[in-house]
């Protein structure tokens, strides 16, 4: 069963990693929102975060400050952000930052699931 | 040369009333139909960027925000110009600190420094009416990157 809240939905696959299914926007107007998520599945002790975006439409830098924010809480512990099956529009946003550095790009949700045995 | 006029009043939905109007342009063909798919989106996120930064910081001093948008195909670029009727601000000096802030991760302070990326040419002036206004191009072959610290 999905969780929601707002738009964002979280499907664990994993004791330490969810799916959060992204939907039609990250940006200004729901980036608290989406930490305020993160941050539960953080506290309880999830590392790892698959990021679905097929659906985005709109990343913006606020959207992507959120999704720093989590890397760097991660990251401390061995933890990782991936992107998977990215729009175009947040493409154009990872080519920009060149954040395809530090977030591993996976073409499908599946693909990036499969890291994670 | 087609130009293209929008104008919008007051900030509440404005976010949303411009995306709805981008996927009308999409979808009819119009406008974006010359471009390549980056140009269109590097338009998409500048004037989301620029107008979400008028949303949060703008001083329309008690006023209705007035937003006028105007974009101009030229080749496989776009030209934009977006008047307000804000107070302004100090663009060189504004994404100058931002710059100079950047910490490795960011949360904030990235919204100029990625237009300013996205952009080829990036002018912010004010008009003879006091009209506060941006004009810029935008085109997929453009090479720039904002350029984000991953380390401390």
């Amino acid at each position: 069963m999905h969780a929601t809240t707002t738009h964002f939905k979280i499907e664990p696959v994993a004791h330490d990693a969810v799916i959060i299914r992204v939907g039609a926007s990250l940006d200004f107007r729901n980036a608290a929102a989406f930490k305020s998520i993160v941050q539960n599945q953080v506290d309880a002790g999830v590392r790892r975060f698959i990021l679905d975006f097929s659906d985005t439409g709109i990343l913006d830098s606020t959207g992507l400050g959120s999704i720093f924010s989590l890397y760097r809480q991660v990251s401390a512990n061995k933890g990782h952000v991936m992107f998977a099956a990215a729009s175009r529009p947040v493409q154009v946003v990872v080519q920009l930052t060149r954040t395809y550095k530090v977030f591993r790009q996976f073409p499908t949700v599946e693909a990036a699931v499969e890291t994670l045995a | 040369m087609e130009v293209i006029r929008q104008h919008f009043h007051g900030l509440n939905g404005i976010i949303e009333e411009l995306h709805r109007l981008f996927d009308a342009w999409e979808h009819e063909h119009a406008l974006f139909s010359s471009l390549d798919a980056d140009t269109a989106q590097f338009f998409r996120l500048v004037v989301h960027e620029w107008v979400a930064n008028l949303v949060q910081h703008a001083d329309f001093q008690g006023q209705d925000a007035q937003i006028t948008l105007e974009v101009m195909p030229a080749g496989q670029r776009l030209r934009c110009v977006i008047e307000d009727n804000s107070e302004g601000f100090a663009f060189p000096e504004q994404i100058e600190r931002q710059r100079r802030a950047l910490s490795p991760f960011p949360e904030r302070g990235m919204g100029l420094l990625l237009l300013n990326a996205a952009t080829e040419l990036l002018e912010y002036s004010t008009t003879h009416e006091g009209r506060r206004r941006l004009d810029f191009t935008v085109s997929s072959t453009a090479d720039s990157c904002l350029d984000i610290p991953f380390s401390s």
